[in-house]
């Protein structure tokens, strides 16, 4: 239990380091919102000393005149009052945006997360038992490859695969744009139970199992490996003998005893996967217009949206954080030599 | 003592393949166990008595391990056996107590979950009644708080806790044969004589035979009926725990034995140690395996393997020795 509290203090420790990161990483990026804005505002008549006029105006208008500290310093007053701003653009509130697109970058990576143990767990543990045979050659090569493989890559390739040739998946998006959908939590699968929409889940399926399973693949062959190594040693461990001893079969051996204990280090595998599932919803999502944060961090780099930027990377870095209290807590629930009484 | 033959080992080899070759760990040995009594097999390290025992029940089959020979139980040989076969008798006929119970019990499972499963295997009982067994095997080992020590996990108990635990895992199903591979080595000496107590007496009262495997001739002479002394892969002496322990004829157990430090005898500043260390590689001699560290060894041992025969003691006291005991030289005191 103490070890959770301490991970949980560390929270806003790790978000006030992260947002001075992102603060400063977005105002070094060369080009500022105000010349976009000005520029875009004149509508290509605009003369040089129009575009600097209107730069200034844009920057007093958005606080980008003030000294970097003080800038800084309204932006943590902001935070602890958990006001995200608004964007450059648009004047969206952050909050909102982020209430949008986080729910579909959540079922994204939850979903992508759910693939990749299925696959690297049963691949993991057959190539484990099938030690030093042609099976566990194969596995263990296709799992290579497929953790080797960039997401862009495969997300492109499964675009021109499934969405192009063979028309059987949807590659753009999150839902189809005619249908009706009313979002209440954001998350659709929690909407169709809550609103009793029963057809919602069927093309919210087909959007996300792409973008998903791309996501999944590499963590997929990190995971075989992993698993694979961890279950082959605690194969070897005394009271897997015991178990045999005892006259159990096979079955029950792995089930009762193999897996538990085998656990621990592909949980811990998973936490720390998670974030680079994070960063790689962010490509995924730009690859298949997924409205997620990914989705809408990039936009927001791209347009120098400064508090978009900031929001998004908090978010991301929040769920980071978040998963990984929820890995500890799911070790002590695993491994009782972990709980102290 | 009964002696009706329990379990009969006859002429059992376990090679394992390792990469300098086929290392034979057991090289043919001939035993039989009765009912209802403690047999101890004593050896040093890599002498094969694990290997023994541990393919009595198969527990070190694998594709790098050959086992050749006959293990027979019940009437049927169970090295021929194939794995189903042996999980009904793993278990519940012949069950084993390992050494380091820290690592033989699963650290994520409840002790008397433990307990329990082994008693699900082989009997179906509701998970309830099953849970209510254990408590009570635990009660039996000399637990104090058996319904509570049965909720903790393994690494909660003591080690003397643990090996009573294990214990009652070996003797869930009331087997007929109980292998005890050192049950008491990662004990402290006191501890370590209360669990020796507690097998004898769990001996006495369930008729159960425990093959007890030991490097301890203390352990022996506390508990053993008869003694079976392994050098190499192969029985050199056996016979009745006073035969052996009091009148040994090999000279390796005589070596053993004098290697033993002794309450009555003289003080002596430095214990006898036997010359040399034991054969653990993969080439063999052709002859006397312990000839090569033996004081009383001459150019004749190197020829061939001695039989097992009866030589000296009583009628079942084997040894495998080509030495004329007549010679005055050899009266060595143990």
């Amino acid at each position: 239990m103490r070890l959770v509290l301490k991970r949980l203090a560390a929270v806003p420790v790790v978000l006030l380091v992260l947002s001075t990161m992102v603060f400063a990483a977005i105002r070094l990026l060369p080009g500022s919102p105000a010349t976009g804005l000005a520029a875009g505002g004149a509508s290509g008549t605009a003369t040089a000393a129009d575009i600097t006029a209107n730069t200034e105006k844009i920057n007093a208008a958005l606080g980008l005149d003030k000294s970097l500290l003080s800038q800084y310093w309204s932006f943590l007053s902001d935070i602890v009052h958990l006001d995200l701003g608004s964007s450059f653009y648009g004047g969206n509130d952050i909050a909102g945006l982020l209430g949008d697109t986080l729910p579909a970058t959540i079922e994204l990576t939850v979903a992508a997360m759910l693939i990749a143990v299925l696959i690297g767990m049963l691949t993991g543990i057959l190539a484990a038992l099938r030690r030093g045979t042609w099976i566990d050659t194969a596995t263990r090569t296709i799992g290579t490859v497929s953790f080797s493989l960039p997401w862009f890559a495969l997300g492109v390739l499964g675009i021109v695969v499934f969405g192009v040739w063979l028309r059987w998946l949807p590659v753009i998006g999150r839902l189809p744009n005619a249908l009706d959908y009313h979002p209440l939590t954001n998350f659709v699968l929690i909407d169709a139970i809550l609103q009793d929409r029963p057809e919602l889940i069927w093309p919210w399926l087909q959007h996300l199992i792409l973008p998903a399973t791309t996501l999944a693949l590499s963590m997929a062959g990190f995971i075989t490996r992993i698993v694979r190594a961890s279950v082959l040693e605690v194969l070897g461990d005394d009271f897997v003998r015991t178990a045999r001893m005892k006259g159990l079969s096979p079955g029950a051996i792995l089930r009762r005893h193999v897996l538990r204990n085998s656990s621990l280090p592909i949980v811990t595998v998973l936490g720390l996967q998670f974030g680079s599932l994070l960063g790689g919803s962010v490509i995924t999502e730009t690859v298949f217009s997924y409205p997620g944060v990914g989705n809408l961090l990039v936009n927001g780099i791209l347009q120098r949206d400064y508090p978009i930027v900031q929001g998004a990377a908090l978010a991301i870095a929040l769920l980071f954080t978040l998963v990984n209290v929820a890995v500890d807590l799911l070790y002590l629930a695993l491994d009782p030599r972990l709980r102290k009484a | 003592m009964s002696s009706e033959v329990l379990l009969e080992i006859r002429g059992l080899t376990v090679e394992f393949d390792v990469p300098a070759g086929r290392l034979p760990a057991v090289a043919g040995v001939d035993l039989s166990l009765r009912s209802g009594e403690i047999l101890a097999l004593v050896g040093e390290s890599g002498s094969g008595k694990s290997a023994l025992s541990m393919s009595l029940v198969g527990l070190n089959r694998g594709p790098r391990a050959h086992i050749g020979g006959e293990v027979v139980f019940g009437g049927r040989d169970l090295v021929a056996a194939d794995e189903n076969e042996l999980r009904s008798v793993r278990g519940k006929d012949i069950a084993v107590v390992f050494q380091d119970a820290l690592a033989a019990l699963n650290p994520t499972q409840r002790v008397g979950d433990q307990v329990a499963e082994m008693i699900r295997t082989h009997r179906k009982v509701p998970k309830r009644q099953a849970r209510d067994r254990a408590v009570e095997l635990l009660g039996e080992v000399g637990i104090a708080n058996p319904a509570q020590a049965a909720r903790a996990y393994p690494h909660q108990l003591s080690g003397g806790m643990r090996q009573r635990v294990m214990i009652a895992i070996g003797l869930a199903n009331d087997p007929a044969v109980l292998i005890a591979d050192e049950p008491t080595t990662a004990l402290d000496v006191t501890i370590q004589s209360q669990v020796l107590r507690l097998l004898k007496r769990l001996q006495a009262d369930h008729g159960t035979a425990i093959v007890l495997i030991t490097h301890d001739l203390g352990v022996v002479a506390e508990v053993a009926d008869r003694v079976a002394v392994m050098y190499a892969g192969r029985i050199v002496e056996s016979g009745t725990r006073d035969e052996v322990l009091f009148h040994p004829q090999h000279p390796y157990t005589m070596g053993l034995l004098s290697s033993v430090p002794r309450v009555d005898g003289p003080p002596v500043a430095r214990l006898p140690a036997i010359a040399g260390s034991p054969l653990t590689g993969v080439a063999r001699p052709p002859g006397c395996a312990f000839a090569p560290r033996c004081a009383f060894a001459h150019p004749t041992c190197g020829d061939a393997i001695p039989p097992l025969t009866q030589r000296y003691g009583g009628p079942a006291h084997l040894d495998r020795c080509v030495l004329d005991r007549s010679r005055e030289a050899l009266e060595v005191t143990p």
